[in-house]
């Protein structure tokens, strides 16, 4: 206890160096201007500025995209407050309300209830992960490479099968992120696999690729194709921003409550925000006094969806940082990031690298503060942000996204193969198959392909190995049970009928 | 009975996928030192869960369409426009091929200028002309600020040689 607090004053020595300082600043600030642009959501906000960090040492750049992280969250719920196009699946939840007040002329006190309980619940959730991080590193600090197999193997297994609408395309784009993986130089052996013979690809398929592929150039394509000539709505803010005495006594037990919610489920392999918002929604619902304003615009339903969006996110960072698990593709970016630096997160993080993880941790609370001040007092200059037509809108992301895929090796190759992942994205978008599982696969798949055959050479070629270990074992037999028991009881459910 | 032609589509070329998959690890090495599997058995184990879920996912489609798809909100989408999708097509591969040739700007301005133009907008030279003060400060930015290298290509000469 007296250590980890040691540690995080150390970290705010480090966060709040001039230099460290400033890259939060911009981290944040960029990051709310790119996420309040619709159709931009944080994974693809991170994603495109990713190779921004080229040139930056790993401390600065690393408190930089945790500032982007956040700052895209803030900035997409303005867009989804004002605008009703949320930028991923974690803000539909915000949507169904906030919309509607803005609608009623109370966008105001909607953007002002999404931003205050952001940073209420990212502050307690950043507080948690403070807490939470050096016991989890204590557990993982045990664990071979047969356990982190098979809690890779249970990350994969919770993030494409049973979360989402459906096993099978969940499977799919696991599958196919994962093939991708496989793609270069084998770290074995060094015997290249799936390159064809083309330089670009034996570096293998860099994340920055994938992830603006499928987001970028697969919505740009989706949104040309059905979208375009559809007319542009957007509520105007207008009145004012204060929140009255009955909307702050509405809305704190939201954020508590969405707090509770979303930290814990951050935290497990649960496929990012989506599942604790609208969670977070049917328990406001449900407690509420007011049940006739819900559908119309009731506080209580931005508050606590936001609030959950926010306390998730952090949440997400106590298995990416102490384990080097991402549980959503924005997390999956993440430690792209990190790997650019040769930096894998993990248990050994923590003593390796102190001044970067926990300066990276201080920099959240110090981002919470900041991104309150540059959303509330100046919300104004991001509406202006959201009035850029959707021609100009379009056809800047994709400047900026193919400069990142060129970027990469100047070359055209690169930028080939973005349009394939684009016409990727584009199919998943429109026939409905999650993203995020293939964007896990790439990242996560070389990793669990490691542990695998490390465990494997240890155990010289025993593969009883991942039963015999407790820990192990476990992780794979929780993973089965989940693939089993919703399938038993939906036969139940069919034969009874 | 509702079956869609895209989710057939897909559905068998996920299965393509996985056995294009199988055919290239059928060539990989398959020696494992003490672990004893060799660079080949996951991409084994992929192209075979490829091949079960392509299976699988078209079974979907040919009996009753796959499962729990949500529908678009009604007004949300508007039926498929070709032309739409051909200009950002456009866009990208005259992007591609001039990058390296004209330069990083002169790809920026056609690029910008073909997807607003696949966006609906009519005004093509005020397009180009934002298309324009974008790449270049773009430009400035990563090559000046920080040391990215982007090729200068035709615009050399008043570029400077920053660029490649």
């Amino acid at each position: 206890m007296v250590e980890t607090f040691n540690a995080l004053l150390h970290g705010f020595a480090v966060a709040l160096t001039p230099m460290n300082l400033l890259w939060g600043f911009i981290g944040v600030t960029v990051g709310t201007a790119v996420g309040v642009l619709p159709g931009v959501g944080p994974a693809l906000t991170v994603a495109m500025l990713l190779p921004l960090t080229a040139k930056l040492d790993p401390t600065g750049a690393l408190i930089m995209f945790a500032g982007i992280y956040y700052g895209a969250m803030f900035g997409g719920s303005t867009t989804t407050i004002l605008l009703n196009t949320p930028g991923e699946s974690a803000s539909i939840a915000t949507a169904l309300e906030g919309n509607k007040m803005a609608k009623r002329g109370r966008a105001g006190p909607a953007l002002a209830t999404a931003a205050i309980g952001s940073f209420v619940a990212g502050s307690i959730a950043t507080a948690l992960l403070t807490l939470l991080a050096p016991l989890v590193v204590e557990i993982a600090l045990k664990f071979g490479p047969a356990e982190y197999f098979a809690l890779m193997v249970f990350a994969f297994t919770t993030v494409a099968a049973v979360l989402g609408s459906s096993t099978s395309r969940g499977l799919a784009s696991l599958f196919l992120g994962l093939l991708f993986g496989l793609v270069g130089i084998d770290g074995q052996t060094g015997a290249p696999r799936f390159a064809f013979g083309v330089p670009e690809l034996l570096d293998g398929i860099d994340v920055v690729v994938l992830a603006v592929g499928l987001f970028a150039v697969g919505e740009a394509l989706y949104m040309a194709a059905y979208t375009s000539r559809l007319p542009e709505t957007m509520e105007k803010l207008s009145g004012s921003l204060m929140m009255s005495k009955e909307d702050w006594k509405r809305s704190w037990p939201a954020w508590l409550r969405a707090t509770a919610i979303g930290f814990p489920f951050g935290t497990i392999p649960a496929g990012g925000a989506e599942i604790p918002t609208f969670l977070s929604y049917a328990v406001e619902k449900k407690l509420t006094r007011y049940p006739e304003e819900f559908g119309k615009g009731a506080i209580e339903g931005v508050a606590g969806p936001e609030a959950a969006n926010n306390a998730s996110a952090t949440g997400v960072l106590v298995p990416l940082l102490t384990l080097g698990i991402p549980t959503s593709a924005t997390a999956a970016i993440l430690l792209g990031a990190f790997q650019n630096y040769g930096i894998q997160p993990g248990p050994l993080l923590f003593q390796s690298q102190a001044d970067l993880v926990w300066g990276l941790i201080a920099s959240l609370y110090v981002g919470n503060v900041l991104l309150l001040i540059l959303n509330l007092p100046l919300v104004g200059i991001w509406v202006k942000v959201l009035q850029i037509t959707r021609p100009l809108l379009y056809a800047g992301i994709l400047v900026f996204a193919t400069l990142g895929a060129y970027s990469l090796h100047q070359s055209w190759i690169d930028l080939l193969t973005l349009y394939v992942f684009g016409l990727l994205g584009f199919a998943m978008r429109r026939w409905d198959i999650p993203v995020a599982p293939a964007v896990i696969g790439l990242i996560l798949g070389p990793l669990a392909e490691t542990q695998f055959r490390r465990a494997l050479s240890i155990s010289q070629g025993d593969a009883t190995v991942f039963l015999t270990q407790p820990i192990s074992a476990t992780f794979l037999a929780v993973t089965a049970l989940l693939l089993i028991v919703p399938w038993v009881l939906r036969r139940r459910r069919r034969a009874a009928t | 009975m509702r079956r869609s032609a895209a989710e057939i589509a897909l559905s068998a070329g996920v299965l393509g996928v996985g056995a294009f998959a199988t055919v290239v690890t059928a060539q990989l090495s398959g020696e494992g030192g003490y672990a004893g599997i060799g660079p080949n058995f996951i991409p084994a184990v992929v192209a075979a869960g490829l091949l079960v879920v392509g299976a699988w996912l078209l079974w979907e489609a040919l009996a009753g369409g796959w499962r729990n798809r949500g529908a678009p909100d009604e007004g949300a989408e508007h039926p498929f426009d070709a032309q739409a999708f051909w200009w950002i097509t456009a866009g990208l591969f005259a992007h591609m091929a001039l990058i390296g040739w004209a330069g990083f700007v002169i790809a920026g301005v056609v690029l910008f200028a073909c997807v607003a133009r696949g966006f609906g907008s009519a005004r093509v030279l005020r397009d180009a002309a934002i298309g324009l003060v974008l790449s270049l400060a773009v430009f400035v930015f990563f090559v000046k600020l920080l040391n990215v290298n982007l090729p200068a290509g035709w615009l050399q000469p008043l570029l400077g040689s920053a660029g490649i």
